[in-house]
């Protein structure tokens, strides 16, 4: 599904030059869950924003779904990012300005929809956030929990193959972010490749497989001691 | 406080000049254009003579059918038989007869070429009525009315011209070959518009430098040099022509009381009764008494340009007001986190109307200076919309100035009072929130 | 378009959205009326006054200190020696001239009764040369001859036993065109006058607004005016009018020294004097020029005053759109569409307002209805406005990286 070799990147500022990630090498088979986790600065976020088409990268190669991205111009990478993946963000992301249900919208808006499809998603992916009641609120009436479950359902009205998250729970409490580990385990069931960075060590150990990030490098987590329970619950599963 | 907020304000403003330059340069334009149009606007408008524009009144009556009048109000002017009915009947405590003469002064010097001045014909009276002040000597006797006398009044500037400035007060000059003595020198009198004769002036024209009794104009058979109106033709020669029904004389009683006021037009009224009895006049009495700033609105003495071009531009300033009060919400809503932090950290909400207020208020005060230097350049440029003789009346005096900086600040101070407000509302736990 | 969302977004940005739409709106109101006073100034600005303009030359005389009934002879003098002075055409008297700003109006009609007005027309007092002074061209009948020329009192003036009228003037009192021979009857005088000539166009003295619906009625009168008031024309060779602006006076001082020839206005070529005549004309209507343009501009200026603000303050969730799956083109127009849509409110509201404001003016002043074409033209050139001014900043919006959506604030 996302395929990453000697993948680099790197900003330049007037400054400096940082080298986000170097050397990067990944492999996500379609269908799989996985836990991205790793020191803040390490280039988590960065590896996200290249494989959703965010943002380009400087050297090295990515496939995503076989083809061959640093190929394509913006408006295919637009395309590919409305039918293909799908993003939670930490910050949530949800447009101030719009209210729930034009949230969950604005993909299905871009992929020129029609109506009643697009209704029709929008309400069962409200629905399965359980947030349908509230359809006509604006974000800021919102808890953060809440929030969340909006910008998830967005990331589903779409039925995108790859769902991308950036820490989705790291700014709810346990609680709250159990309820969205939980949906996110059931997009996987359904068949979804998910890629999610997280802090949490409970919630990355729910994954399928780990990779740590150092310095803008995957490490190979069998030198982790620390990580090994984890990886007997990778093997099992 | 007020320096810190000034501080803050000056900050903000350089940190987006491109924004803060565009307010500006509105808030300029519209006051400037203004200002412009509003110093012809209160040039043409003005009062020429405010302690007594109360108590003099032009007198007018229809002397002609309603079909030859326009809207069914008497004539501007009076006829001649009209006006020395009303000289004689010496109703009001003064009055005057008047009309625009063109006599030329032939200097004594015989090497020097005819001087034209501008000049009326009129009683003594009208000295005192309209507060001609004298540098030398005074009116003439009302004696020397009935006496047709050969007496003038000259101004300061043909006396400069022909005396080098002396006392002249007893001696001759020549108009048109026949000798005059002077009995009075004015000093400068220059009421703009010239209030006692829009009809023949337009309102607005250099000063009037010479004066002679109305009973020896007639005398002489000076024709008016200004309109003449007939509804008939009155046939040949001066005397057919006075007694005709042709209007070319303005009238002016001074009547220092409403009740004086009220009883002059009841006796006016009474005189065209009279004449409708007599079979003079085959309609029944319509008659006017006009003070002087009615007589003005009346004669349309402000150009339609001075108004068209002062509300364009009211509607320019309103524009631009709106440009600044999107602007300024634009520019204060950015703010939002600065304002929710320091609402946090304890400012009170007046203390943001204040400190945002301080900066509108900075932005006014240059725009004001903006608008004042497209005044000053504006108002130079009035002659070329406007006649000379009006765009040399509108001038950048002190108060000019004075009113376009309070406008610009007062102005930007309302525009800034819709976005203060919603910067004010923006709550401490704002920031906190996501976006 | 997705114009249901735009509309949601914008509901919760009124402030800014009535801000734009107002300035839209006051903008048109104002251009609009500005354009109908512009049209209605600079209309006649190159309307022909019917003479050639060219090397034509303008006296204001006042005779000083003489008797009227000794005007006749000082004239005659006057002409005579202006019509001898080398580089000069021909020269003659005239009570007044087109676009000179005063002169004799009067009604018309071709019976003898004095109810009915068919025209007003202006009245020029002149004599046999005033044709070929003045460069009119006849188009019908004859010239004055000379016998027929006399002076008279302005005040015990009646009428003349022969006119020569121009052609508007001709063709309004007898549309079928066959005015020559016939008579016409001024002023309510009984007395009929026939007319000998017609002139192809003669322009009344007045520019003004009052004067427009007999702009170029005009009779001229084979009678000089006695009184000590008037003016000579001079019509001078090619390339002499400059040297005779200074010599003609001069010789009429030499002439006869009591008279007054004004600083003022007193010697004026014809190209002064229309210049003069239409100055407040020209100036208002650069007036409105100028007001026009910086109005835009500052629409404009505010336009993307504005929306540069919105961009700014919502890039995060243009890069949470461009994240979703927008292009840049889909953002573009996102721009493009919502001010269209804040424009046509302005446009809609400001037509409104122009055509009330317009009904104001016509009401109080001397101004023209306006024309529902200003208002579509107002309204496209406020909307392309509009369009123009947002490209810059919605360009700016669809350079907005997706990957902003992943930055904090
Ligand atoms: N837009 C940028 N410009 C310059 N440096 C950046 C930018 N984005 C990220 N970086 C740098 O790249 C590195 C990786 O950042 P990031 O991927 O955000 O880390 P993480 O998400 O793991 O905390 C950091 O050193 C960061 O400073
Ligand atoms: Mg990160």
């Amino acid at each position: 599904m996302l395929k990453m070799t000697h993948l680099s990147k790197v900003y330049r500022t007037e400054v400096v030059e940082t080298y986000a990630l170097r050397d990067f090498n990944i492999d996500v088979k379609e269908g799989e869950f996985v836990a991205v986790t790793g020191p803040s600065g390490s280039g988590k976020t960065t590896f996200l924003t290249i494989a959703g088409l965010l943002e380009t990268f400087t050297g090295g190669h990515y496939h995503l779904d076989g083809i061959e991205v640093s190929q394509l111009n913006d408006n295919a990478r637009s395309k590919i990012r409305n039918e293909k993946i799908g993003f939670i963000f930490q910050a949530f992301n949800l447009i101030p300005d719009l209210n729930v249900y034009d949230n969950v919208e604005v993909p299905l808006r871009y992929r020129g929809m029609k109506a009643a499809e697009r209704k029709q998603r929008i309400m069962d992916a409200l629905e399965r956030v359980g947030l349908a009641s509230r359809a006509k609120h604006y974000p800021a009436e919102l808890s953060g929990g809440q929030q969340q479950r909006v910008a998830i359902a967005r990331a589903l009205a779409g039925s995108p193959r790859l769902l991308l998250a950036d820490e989705p729970t790291g700014n709810l409490d346990t609680q709250m972010a159990r309820g969205v580990m939980e949906l996110l385990e059931e997009i996987h069931r359904e068949g979804a490749t998910i890629v999610m960075v997280t802090h949490d060590p409970e919630l990355a150990a729910r994954a399928q497989r780990n990779v740590h990030i150092i310095d803008g490098q995957v490490v190979d987590l069998s030198e982790e001691p620390r990580f090994h329970a984890h990886n007997a619950r990778v093997a099992d599963a | 406080m007020f320096a810190y907020y000034f501080q803050l304000g000056l900050r903000s403003l350089r940190r987006n000049p491109i924004l803060t330059a565009l307010m500006v340069m509105a808030i300029g334009f519209g006051v400037g254009a203004s200002m412009i149009t509003y110093s012809v606007f209160r040039a043409t408008s003005n009062n020429p003579i405010p302690q007594k524009s109360g108590q003099l009144y032009a007198v007018q009556i229809a002397n002609w059918k309603t079909d030859d009048l326009d809207k069914g109000e008497p004539p501007s002017a009076l006829t001649y038989t009209d006006a020395m009915a009303f000289m004689q009947a010496h109703k009001a405590k003064r009055q005057t007869a008047l009309y625009p003469i063109a006599p030329s002064v032939i200097p004594a010097d015989a090497s020097r070429l005819p001087i034209e001045e501008n000049s009326y014909a009129w009683y003594g009276d009208a000295f005192a009525m309209f507060d001609i002040p004298f540098l030398y000597g005074g009116a003439w006797t009302q004696a020397q009315d009935d006496a047709h006398a050969a007496v003038v009044v000259i101004g300061r500037k043909l006396n400069d011209k022909l005396f080098n400035g002396a006392n002249s007060v007893g001696k001759t000059i020549d108009l048109d070959g026949h000798d005059y003595r002077i009995t009075g020198v004015i000093d400068e009198w220059n009421p703009q518009p010239l209030f006692f004769d829009p009809v023949n002036t337009g309102g607005f024209g250099d000063p009037i430098g010479l004066f002679i009794p109305f009973t020896r104009a007639v005398d002489l058979q000076m024709s008016t040099a200004g309109n003449n109106n007939c509804n008939d033709t009155p046939g040949p020669g001066w005397s057919n022509w006075i007694h005709s029904e042709c209007i070319w004389i303005e009238y002016w009683a001074e009547l220092p009381t409403t009740a004086d006021a009220d009883a002059y037009k009841r006796w006016l009224t009474g005189y065209a009764a009279e004449q409708q009895r007599a079979g003079r006049f085959k309609w029944a009495p319509n008659v006017r008494l006009r003070n002087v700033t009615d007589w003005l609105d009346f004669n349309k003495v402000v150009p339609p340009e001075s108004k068209i071009s002062l509300l364009v531009s009211l509607g320019f300033l309103l524009i631009c007001l709106v440009n600044t009060i999107g602007l300024l919400l634009a520019k204060f809503m950015r703010r939002a986190p600065e304002i929710g932090v320091r609402r946090a950290l304890g400012a009170s909400r007046r203390e943001i109307y204040v400190q945002f207020l301080v900066e509108a208020g900075t932005v006014g005060l240059t725009g004001g200076v903006l608008g004042l230097l497209l005044t000053g350049v504006g108002v130079l440029g009035v002659g070329w919309v406007f006649d000379e003789q009006i765009a040399r009346l509108a001038t950048l005096d002190a108060s000019l100035v004075l009113l376009t900086l309070i406008a610009a600040v007062l102005a930007t101070l309302l525009a800034a009072f819709y976005p203060t407000w919603r910067a004010a509302q923006v709550q401490p736990a704002w920031q906190l929130k996501s976006n | 378009m997705q114009i249901k969302p735009i509309l949601a977004a914008l509901k919760r940005h009124k402030a800014g959205t009535v801000l734009i739409a107002l300035q839209i709106a006051l903008t048109l109101a104002i251009v609009c009326n500005a354009l109908i006073i512009i049209r209605q100034r600079t209309e006649h600005l190159s309307r022909p006054t019917g003479m050639i303009e060219t090397d034509l030359l303008t006296v204001a005389n006042r005779w000083v200190g003489v008797d009227e009934k000794a005007t006749p002879s000082l004239g005659k003098t006057d002409l005579e020696a202006l019509r001898g002075m080398p580089g000069v055409v021909d020269a003659t008297y005239a009570n007044s001239y087109p676009l000179r700003g005063g002169g004799w109006s009067t009604s018309v009609n071709i019976t003898p009764e004095k109810k009915k007005e068919m025209a007003h027309t202006t009245l020029y007092f002149s004599d046999d040369h005033a044709l070929a002074t003045m460069g009119l061209k006849l188009v019908g009948g004859r010239n004055f001859r000379p016998d027929e020329i006399d002076w008279v009192d302005p005040k015990a003036f009646d009428t003349t036993p022969v006119v020569i009228v121009s052609k508007a003037l001709a063709d309004k009192l007898y549309p079928d065109g066959s005015a020559l021979g016939k008579v016409l009857y001024h002023s309510g005088a009984t007395k009929p006058s026939t007319i000998i000539g017609i002139v192809e166009r003669l322009q009344v003295p007045w520019t003004g607004t009052w004067a427009g619906n007999f702009a170029e009625n005009a009779i001229l009168i084979p009678r000089l005016l006695t009184g000590n008031f008037g003016s000579y024309l001079v019509r001078t060779q090619p390339g002499q009018l400059e040297r005779l602006t200074k010599a003609a006076p001069a010789l009429l001082f030499k002439t006869n020294r009591m008279r007054v020839i004004p600083d003022e206005r007193g010697v004026r070529t014809f190209a002064q004097v229309r210049e003069q005549a239409y100055k407040s004309d020209r100036g208002m209507a650069v007036l409105m020029g100028v007001v026009c343009a910086v109005l835009l501009a500052i629409t404009a200026a505010g336009i993307v005053g504005l929306t540069s603000f919105w961009v700014g303050q919502r890039r995060k969730q243009i890069g949470v759109r461009r994240a979703l799956g927008a292009t840049r083109h889909d953002i573009l127009s996102y721009f493009l569409t919502e001010n269209l849509l804040i424009g046509a409110g302005g446009v809609i509201v400001g037509a409104v307002l122009a055509i009330g404001m317009n009904l104001w003016l016509v009401s109080h002043f001397e101004m023209e209805r306006l024309s529902l074409l200003y208002v579509a033209a107002g309204v496209v050139a406020l909307l392309l406005l509009g369009q123009g001014a947002v490209l810059a900043p919605a360009m700016k919006a669809s350079r907005v990286p997706p990957v902003e959506a992943t930055r904090s604030v």
